[in-house]
């Protein structure tokens, strides 16, 4: 319950400025443009399927989670505010969970407005559902990995710049460097780089097949991230 | 109060926790395929032939190990697949993985079948090339059948099952090509040769050299004759299905001269004598909306450039029956077909399989092909039009026989060796004498893979609509949604002040 009142409280402060509009229409700008516009668009692939967009909204999300998940804690530090929310009687967990869960239904809100994208191919030709759901399902787990990782940024710094740029670093490891290194290095070490990489998971899911070891791994980038950023907020009070 | 090396400690301990539980979740996992048609799961025709195992099958899989990921994965799919195979076997597949990596290994890998394949690795900042082994070779008994190099996915159930299958029938039927009308050589037929040799021999016919017993062979194939076809032969095939011989006919009706751009129709008498069945292969060019493209090279000033027209002579098959022929099959390329039509007694079953668009029609000959001409939905006047069907029944004589007519012949044929041809365009024709022999076991194998999903033909002015709808849609509600809320506070804001000065 009190992880639900500090998500939509934060949700709600997401809407009264300024940011959570330019994120989404960014977000959604984006990813229409390249999906029926420009590129290799819907039209000019002419397949019933919304790859198009799973691989752009792959990238789109990607920048766009850190600068969400930046002001979340940083600006609690610099301004104070997070020691007059850690005296009131909700944990530290409770506090993390709560502005995670914000951020996933601003996300989960960008993902339902390009649902009119799904009516319009379904209705254009055979579109695979299956596939396409799991597509869906492939970005939210991608995006609870990242928005995990930019909130853990945000707890060690005062500075949402920096929590930008930090998060932003950590991702890049598992959205470039880990996959660009699994193809350099043989054997075994190149297969550990190869499962960390998030485009080995992201790929397995949105061809259309649900696997428990890409869903562990989404989680376990998540559950870590979320402990670390807990653990952050506890070392406060700590001796 | 907590201890910081205490939180530290704690965190250290869930990482490994953590770490341990995706190693073992690497190993053992569970998988759910969502796709509409089951392309991860493994198909029926893979279980039944399993199922159908009297002897065991030894698989040797051939895998270099000290490979980058990707084929390090390829080598796990394809042991993850063999463990399943053994299970739906009940053990009678049985496998072992080889590294080749001393000569007598290679030696052995190589006169097996297995051939290797070069690979980039990356080694100290240098890219070098590596030989690689990543095939297998299926035995069973002193039969054995080699796959060259594993490919990942429907590929890789495809050539271990087919592999399997290959070895594993003991009385192949026989099938017979037509030759000596003209008809493209066996060489052009290669890529669906090699879908038929898995379930069955096929030798060449020659009705001139000698007057051979022809009921020897379970299906004959007639594939695009140009010459005349002498009334004698016409008997021998009458003879052959009055007997309970399978028959698949694919005939050019029609043909295009690109050096005088003029269509005109081919007569070999087999068109008479088709008609005499019932089936009548127009001696007319099919023109359809949906349909391929060819390139043309222009010339503007001192440039030249290509660029790819659409040419409804090639029309795209999308739309098919639900036959054990077309199953899976989702797309089809034409050249210059014709339209078939059946007007035999009812004693026959008359079926037709694949159809072109709702936007089609049918010209007539001889023809001048426009190249540049701006077609209009008025060009396209019906719908439908049968491009592929079968016959079953007493179609000469008493006895029960079946035929596939096609109303193209170029559809399977590579006009140069090294020409790739569409795989479900081999697939068609491969299933067909499937159906013919009555094993359709591995048509559902054949055809499996990712399909493809062709939007619907939508005019200019609707998928500009539809861009413009999709692209601003989605921005238009978070902007009218963010005035609404500005609105709204300003209101409360407004409200809150007024109470003060009341």
């Amino acid at each position: 319950m009190k992880v639900w009142v500090i998500a939509t409280r934060e949700l709600r402060s997401f809407f009264d400025s300024l940011m959570a509009y330019i994120m989404l229409v960014a977000f959604l700008g984006f990813s229409g443009f390249f999906t029926w516009l420009y590129g290799s668009d819907i039209f000019f692939v002419r397949q019933a399927s919304l790859q198009v967009f799973f691989s752009i909204a792959y990238w789109t999300l990607f920048f766009f989670i850190p600068a969400l998940t930046m002001r979340l804690l940083a600006e609690e530090n610099r301004t104070g505010t997070i020691e007059m929310l850690m005296t009131k009687p909700i944990s530290d967990l409770q506090v993390v969970m709560g502005k995670f869960s914000s951020v996933m239904l601003l996300i989960v809100i960008a993902l339902a407005l390009t649902i009119p994208y799904y009516i319009t191919v379904a209705s254009l030709g055979p579109i695979d559902h299956g596939a396409t759901i799991t597509g869906y399902v492939g970005l939210l787990l991608m995006s609870a990995a990242y928005v995990s990782i930019g909130l853990f940024a945000s707890s060690i710094s005062n500075n949402q710049i920096i929590a930008f740029l930090l998060a932003l670093l950590i991702s890049i490891f598992f959205h470039i460097i880990f996959d660009v290194l699994s193809y350099s290095v043989t054997g075994g070490i190149g297969s550990i780089f190869s499962y960390l990489s998030i485009s080995t998971h992201f790929d397995s899911i949105s061809r259309g097949v649900i696997d428990s070891k890409d869903i562990i791994y989404f989680l376990s980038i998540t559950f870590l991230s979320l402990v670390a950023t807990e653990a952050v907020l506890t070392r406060r009070n700590a001796v | 109060m907590k201890n910081k090396r205490r939180i530290t400690l704690q965190l250290l301990m869930i990482l490994g926790v953590v770490i341990l539980i995706n190693i073992v979740s690497d190993r053992f996992f569970v998988r759910v395929d969502l796709t509409q048609d089951q392309r991860y799961t493994l198909s029926d025709a893979t279980r039944n032939i399993l199922r159908d195992l009297k002897q065991p099958v030894t698989v040797s899989a051939y895998f270099t190990s000290d490979l980058p990921p990707q084929y390090i994965n390829l080598r796990r799919e394809f042991t993850d697949l063999l463990v399943e195979y053994g299970n739906l076997s009940r053990g009678m597949v049985v496998f072992e993985m080889i590294d080749p990596n001393d000569e007598e290994t290679e030696m052995a890998a190589m006169q097996a079948g297995v051939q290797p394949v070069i690979v980039n690795v990356r080694e100290r900042d240098q890219v070098k090339q590596q030989k690689a082994y990543m095939g297998a070779v299926v035995r069973m008994g002193d039969r054995k059948e080699a796959i060259p190099l594993i490919q990942s996915d429907a590929a890789m159930e495809y050539s271990l099952s087919t592999s399997i299958k290959k070895i594993s029938i003991v009385d192949k039927p026989l099938i017979g090509v037509v030759q000596g009308h003209g008809q493209p050589p066996l060489s052009s037929l290669q890529q669906a040769l090699s879908g038929l040799l898995v379930l069955n021999n096929v030798e060449e016919v020659n009705f001139y050299d000698t007057i051979e017993d022809i009921s020897r062979f379970q299906s004959l194939m007639i594939i695009g004759p140009t010459d005349s076809i002498p009334s004698l032969h016409f008997s021998l095939l009458d003879s052959y299905l009055a007997g309970g011989g399978n028959l698949l006919v694919a005939l050019n009706r029609v043909s295009a001269d690109f050096n005088t751009l003029q269509g005109f129709a081919v007569e070999t008498g087999l068109e008479n004598w088709l008609m005499d069945k019932g089936v009548i292969v127009e001696g007319r060019f099919i023109v359809d909306a949906n349909c391929g493209t060819v390139g043309v090279t222009q010339q503007t000033g001192a440039f030249q450039y290509t660029t790819n027209i659409r040419f409804p002579y090639l029309p795209l098959i999308n739309d098919f029956a639900d036959h054990p022929i077309t199953k899976g099959l989702s797309n089809i390329v034409l050249q210059f077909a014709s339209p078939i039509l059946y007007t035999g007694d009812t004693l026959v079953r008359f079926e037709p399989i694949a159809f072109t668009s709702e936007k089609s029609d049918a010209r007539s000959v001889p023809l001048m092909f426009d190249i540049q001409k701006q077609w209009t939905d008025r060009d396209f006047t019906r719908s439908k039009l049968a491009v592929a069907a079968t016959l079953q029944g007493p179609i000469s004589g008493n006895l029960p026989s079946r035929m596939v007519v096609f109303g193209d012949a170029d559809f399977a044929v590579a006009s140069d060796p090294r020409q790739n041809l569409q795989r479900e365009n081999v697939s068609l024709l491969v299933n067909a004498v499937d159906w013919l022999s009555d094993d359709t076991g591995l048509v559902e194998l054949r055809t499996k893979g990712p399909k493809a999903r062709p939007l619907d033909e939508v005019e200019d002015g609707r998928k500009l609509f539809l861009k413009l709808l999709n692209f601003l849609l989605p921005i238009i509600l978070i902007i009218i949604y963010g005035v609404y809320r500005i609105i709204r506070n300003r209101n409360i804001r407004m409200k809150r002040m007024e109470d003060v000065y009341v």
